[in-house]
């Protein structure tokens, strides 16, 4: 039981049409690209079908607690359901950062373990900004960690942070931690 | 008066340069070796997790 047959799990319910375009998000997604923390939660940021959701505007996660109580994994723990070990807490596109780092989020093959599988994981820009929007204590040393690790593309960084409107939270946490602004956005809205 | 003598400290700074080249190899591991390595990391810590949890649930009771 491990990370490789969590990723199957939900490798089939996207082929399933279960959910639509899945990532990793969260801390684990960060692993992709910083030295990695402990996490109970494998977070992934999931799409649905559009028409439904536009219909009712709202998106219910039934279809997937249903499908997986039907394959055997019913036991919950930390808000999140657990499968082959890991608490997958599956959160639904919320907004257009969203919506653009699961568009952009990167297709990769992984080995753990000696077992191969495929995944797709939210780049670091994205999960910055996400963590940057987020802003418990722990997404702000995460966002210091992938500045000081030099693990984000500045540029890319700075435009997704212009595009979703995060200047002014970006600022107060480049002056709160005492990094110089890299992308001078000097509070713009 | 007497003068309190200094307080002399060992210099750690090649402790501290270990664990910081440590952390620069952790951080250059793949993706499914951070992973696998947080899943063991996991299992040894599920004893600690659970006398947390153990101790936090009088506090609620």
């Amino acid at each position: 039981m491990g990370m490789k047959q969590t990723l199957d799990v939900i490798n089939r319910m996207e082929a399933d049409g279960i959910i639509g375009r899945y990532a990793i998000a969260g801390a684990v997604a960060a692993y992709n690209y910083i030295e990695p923390t402990v996490t109970e939660d494998l977070d992934i940021l999931v799409s649905f079908d559009e028409r439904s959701a536009a219909q009712s505007g709202l998106v219910t996660l039934g279809p997937i607690f249903s499908w997986l109580k039907t394959n055997g994994h019913d036991e919950f723990r930390n808000e999140g359901v657990m499968i082959a070990g890991w608490a997958v807490q599956f959160l639904p596109v919320a907004n257009d950062l969203d919506a653009e780092a699961l568009a952009r989020a990167e297709k990769i093959d992984v080995q753990i373990a000696g077992d191969a599988v495929t995944t797709r994981v939210l780049r670091p820009e994205h999960l910055v900004a996400t963590a940057l929007r987020v802003g418990r204590p722990k997404d702000l040393i995460r966002i210091a960690q992938f500045i000081e690790e030099q693990a984000v593309e500045i540029p890319v960084l700075c435009g997704v942070l212009e595009r979703h409107k995060l200047g002014p939270m970006w600022t107060a946490f480049c002056a709160r931690t005492g990094i110089a602004d890299p992308c001078g956005l000097h509070g713009l809205p | 008066m007497t003068k309190t003598p200094a307080s002399s400290y060992p210099d750690i700074s090649d402790i501290l340069a270990r664990k910081a080249e440590g952390r620069q190899e952790s951080k250059r591991r793949s993706f499914g070796e951070k992973i696998a390595a947080m899943e063991a990391l996991r299992e040894r810590l599920a004893p600690l997790r659970l006398a947390r949890q153990q101790r936090r649930e009088p506090e609620k009771s």
